[in-house]
């Protein structure tokens, strides 16, 4: 699906059609991030003021094992959120580009794009308020029968937050690729005597791979820095790298803050970086 | 791609399938529905309906500050979307259909803003924001909405155009179009469904979001979310549902309305009502400045749930000004928006401890007592405290402290005492506040310290004992603690003396107790920073606050204690002489102030992480 490279959209030039908008991601984007960058390397004066003296001890003070906690719960919050998203919206994803009629497709896709019209804090409420004790899941639980559970403020909370936060991240790129895959190859595997599970695992998944490495970055990437939901269904019980950051910025230790941030930032983009090459391998390929 | 080399589907085998879809969505709509049905509840109370009601949405229309808010968001939305509509157009041309050198790294460019994580982004703005001495407020957050907006609209455009069929333009020029005009008779028309998908996108996550915004705004700059978020201090009110549900339901129009366009069904009706849609929400967020341009403002910046809504109408008339109220949850969030200089706020109210510190870094101006009329209506007993002996920066507004409130009918025995919260029959069942000195003021009470304390040893000791506490802990909550204690989540909590007096007014079996050992207590102060554009106003607003009337009617809102003489005629028994609100002398015995502990700070910074770690 290669262009031609003649000059089109009204005889314009690449470089003044870009020049706005990159214009405006370098003073109000690149700007902030470079002045953080600077920022992280000061320290933490009298009163939350800043002392200009710069060095690396923000960074070194990141690395104590202290906070290497904090870090590994973050990661492990945004892996579970990530494969639980997977595994729900992949059949979700595939039911609506396979087997649904197409006159159903378009409206299914808004449909699951729709909660997020309401602010999140209001459903992450409403979340609460069907967890807690005397709420609608423990009401169904009894109704069927189940004792009562504890729900609010655990981690099965948070998990249910946070995949509901980001679910419909992971099914609308899933969907563009499972509904661009060639038929044509799948009928072929079965004729060649394939399983279904067989022509999943060796046709549909590969030939999916670009959905799934953008759901699973769209997902992944949030969940890293989420601390909203984890602290309003899990009771704040622990601390999120992303709490740890807004903490900073609180508690008048802006510096080390900056420096959170930035590695946090760095270590998303070196994910990227991988997925990118993971995606780029798959289209090479195609 | 062309849809021809897509065969016809196989036969469908819908039943599974749809079993799975309906369960997704059943999860995806669930909450959504629980807040819509409890929209229309008569009572406050979310577990539990009590009939049908519209009170919320009458009660949401009339909340000057909701309103506000509502109009503040769809316009930020508004010209975010515009902006990025029209930066961003450009650019998904230049990327979609043109090849030139360094695509790819330009392409990458693109990426970044949907990649970093909100609050580095929200945290580097602000400090940006600082440095180059932009004022924040109501541009701040549209700058920062389209820096990363653009992002979205670049994919979203792109992804249409190549759909497009380049050769549709070609042919457009074979016919001797002119470059210009093939590109705006053709093309355009074509990308429309995009540039529809793409502001819809836009319009969704400026509207929604908090992280970033909640960094970036200043007075002016309160989105709903914002205004949400302070709100939910005291539990979502029905009335926030009521304004979800209006919200919903004008979006869901509008979605369905640009899924027609791009199916091509869209015919003169879907566009007129589009439109209408549009220009109606449109007109309204505009209605506020519109009305109020030209008169003198006044910004206050203040805790949520501390000033009436009447009350800035009746000094908005008095004086014929407008006045934004912006809101806090903490000090130090107060201070950090203080501190980076570009602020315009007329009136801060910093606790104590805070206008040491607010006055170390020289952000307060002075306030002349000499125009305040009501002066004398102050308790004498809270004038010349020991962090503005004089007066000259700060006049009381409120005071309370943070204690114990508890249910009576839950609880298995009375709880007296900060040591009464080490009790293992309380796991599971006790709300600390999540704040790293309110947990150590528990411990160090406990054990006879102040809790100012800077000795490590003593700092140790009562990490230990927080340590010990947390297995105990349901949940550490600064903001919803009395809505746990009504809803019987917890038993116990650690919590501000005015909201558990709230609460234990709609339910006398909660208790609010000034532990024995004594705890924290603080005074409220009203403040006028030194950046402040219209001091001159804010000395009118103070002195109408001192009035007696006033300050009752602000202790019945925020449920704490007034320090004015001159108001308790005016405040009902329930409150006068309610012990909760105004505690005996002697429970105020034990119970201090808090100071700024400086580098001290830091040591109680590690242990709270370690603790929550």
């Amino acid at each position: 699906m290669r262009r031609g490279d003649q000059p089109r959209s009204g005889g314009a030039r690449p470089a003044t059609l870009l020049t706005p908008s990159l214009l405006w991601i370098a003073v109000f984007f690149a700007g902030p991030l470079l002045v953080m960058a600077v920022f992280s390397l000061a320290r933490r004066g009298a009163y939350g003021t800043i002392d200009w003296t710069l060095g690396l001890q923000n960074y070194a003070q990141a690395l104590d094992p202290l906070y290497l906690t904090v870090y590994g719960r973050s990661l492990w919050i945004a892996l579970v959120t990530t494969i639980l998203c997977f595994a729900a919206g992949y059949p979700a994803a595939y039911a609506i580009a396979m087997k649904v009629p197409a006159r159903w497709k378009s409206t299914l896709l808004v449909l699951a794009v729709v909660p997020f019209w309401t602010s999140f804090l209001v459903r992450t409420y409403a979340w609460r308020f069907m967890l807690q004790d005397d709420g609608l899941v423990n009401a169904v639980f009894a109704w069927c029968g189940l004792p009562a559970q504890k729900l609010l403020y655990t981690d099965t909370a948070v998990m249910i937050g946070q995949v509901y936060a980001e679910l419909p991240f992971m099914i609308l790129p899933l969907y563009a690729a499972i509904e661009r895959l060639d038929r044509r190859l799948l009928e072929a595997a079965s004729d060649l005597g394939a399983s279904r599970i067989s022509r999943f695992v060796h046709v549909t998944l590969p030939l999916t791979k670009s959905g799934i490495v953008a759901g699973v970055v769209l997902v992944f990437v949030p969940s890293l820095g989420a601390f909203i939901t984890p602290d309003m269904l899990g009771g704040a019980k622990s601390m999120m790298i992303g709490s740890l950051i807004q903490e900073q910025f609180v508690q008048r230790n802006q510096p080390f803050g900056a420096a959170l941030g930035n590695l946090l930032a760095v270590a998303v983009l070196i994910l990227l970086a991988v997925a990118w090459r993971a995606g780029a391998r798959d289209e090479a390929r195609a | 791609m062309s849809a021809t080399s897509r065969p016809a589907p196989q036969a469908p085998r819908p039943f599974g399938a749809w079993l799975g879809i309906a369960a997704v969505y059943a999860y995806l709509y669930v909450p959504i529905l629980v807040l819509v049905v409890f929209s229309f509840n008569a009572s406050r109370q979310m577990a539990v309906w009590s009939g049908f009601s519209l009170d919320w949405y009458a009660k949401a229309w009339q909340d000057e500050a909701v309103i506000q808010s509502l109009r503040t968001s769809l316009f930020v939305a508004f010209i975010s979307t515009a902006l990025s509509v029209l930066v961003g157009t450009p650019a998904a041309i230049a990327l979609g259909r043109h090849r030139f050198r360094g695509r790819g790294f330009v392409d990458g460019i693109f990426y970044l803003p949907v990649v970093i994580p909100e609050i580095v982004l929200g945290f580097a703005s602000v400090v940006f924001f600082g440095l180059a001495g932009w004022k924040l407020g109501f541009w701040s957050v549209v700058v920062t909405h389209v820096a990363f907006s653009i992002s979205y609209v670049v994919f979203t455009v792109r992804a249409r155009l190549a759909m497009l069929d380049p050769r549709l333009e070609e042919a457009a020029a074979d016919l001797g179009a002119p470059p210009l005009e093939a590109f705006a008779r053709v093309t355009l028309p074509l990308l429309v469904p995009g540039l529809v998908s793409a502001a819809l996108l836009v319009f969704t996550i400026s509207l929604d979001d908090y992280v970033v915004t909640s960094f970036v705004a200043g007075s002016g700059g309160t989105t709903l979310p914002l205004q949400i978020y302070s709100m939910v201090r005291t539990g979502v009110t029905p009335e926030i549902n009521a304004i979800s549900t209006i919200l919903l339901l004008a979006t869901f129009v509008l979605v369905l309305l640009s899924q027609r366009y791009e199916s091509g069904a869209a015919g003169r009706g879907t566009s007129a009502v589009a439109a209408a849609v549009v220009i109606a929400l449109g007109v309204f967020s505009i209605g506020g400045p519109v009305r109020d341009a030209g008169k003198r403002e006044l910004s206050v910046y203040i805790w949520s749930q501390y000033l009436p809504e009447e009350l800035v109408a009746e000094f908005e008339a008095r004086y014929d000004v407008r006045v934004n109220v912006e809101l806090y949850d903490s000090n130090e969030a107060m201070l950090a928006k203080l501190q980076t200089g570009v602020t315009s706020y007329d009136i801060v109210v910093p606790s104590d401890y805070m206008i040491e510190v607010l006055r170390a870094n020289d952000l307060l101006g002075e306030i002349d007592t000499r125009r305040l009329t009501n002066l004398d209506n102050l308790n004498p007993r809270f004038l010349g405290l020991p962090f503005d002996p004089e007066n000259r920066y700060s006049i009381p507004y409120g005071w309370g402290t943070s204690g114990i409130g508890y249910r009576k009918d839950l609880c298995p025995k009375p709880i007296r005492s900060w040591a009464d919260l080490w009790d293992p029959a309380l796991r599971d069942r006790l709300g600390m506040l999540n704040d790293a000195r309110e947990n150590f003021a528990a411990a160090l009470k406990r054990e006879g310290k102040s809790l100012n304390s800077t000795d490590e040893a003593d700092i140790a000791r009562a990490a230990e004992l927080v340590e010990e506490l947390k297995p105990l802990v349901r949940t550490f909550e600064s903001d919803t603690f009395a809505e746990n204690l009504l809803a019987g989540e917890v038993w116990v909590t650690q919590g501000y003396s005015g909201q558990i007096a709230r609460v234990a007014l709609e339910n006398p079996d909660i208790e609010y107790v000034i532990p024995k050992e004594g705890c924290t207590m603080f005074v409220d102060s009203m403040c006028i920073p030194k950046s402040a554009p219209n001091a001159d106003l804010a000395h009118l607003f103070i002195d109408f606050v001192l009035e007696g009337r006033s300050a009752a009617r602000i202790t019945e809102v925020m449920g704490f204690a007034t320090p004015n003489r001159a108001s308790l005629e005016f405040l009902p028994p329930e409150y006068r002489d309610n012990p909760a609100i105004f505690p005996p002398d002697r429970a105020l015995d034990d119970c201090e102030f808090m100071t700024d502990l400086g580098s001290a700070m830091e040591i109680y910074d590690r242990f709270w992480t370690r603790i929550k770690s």
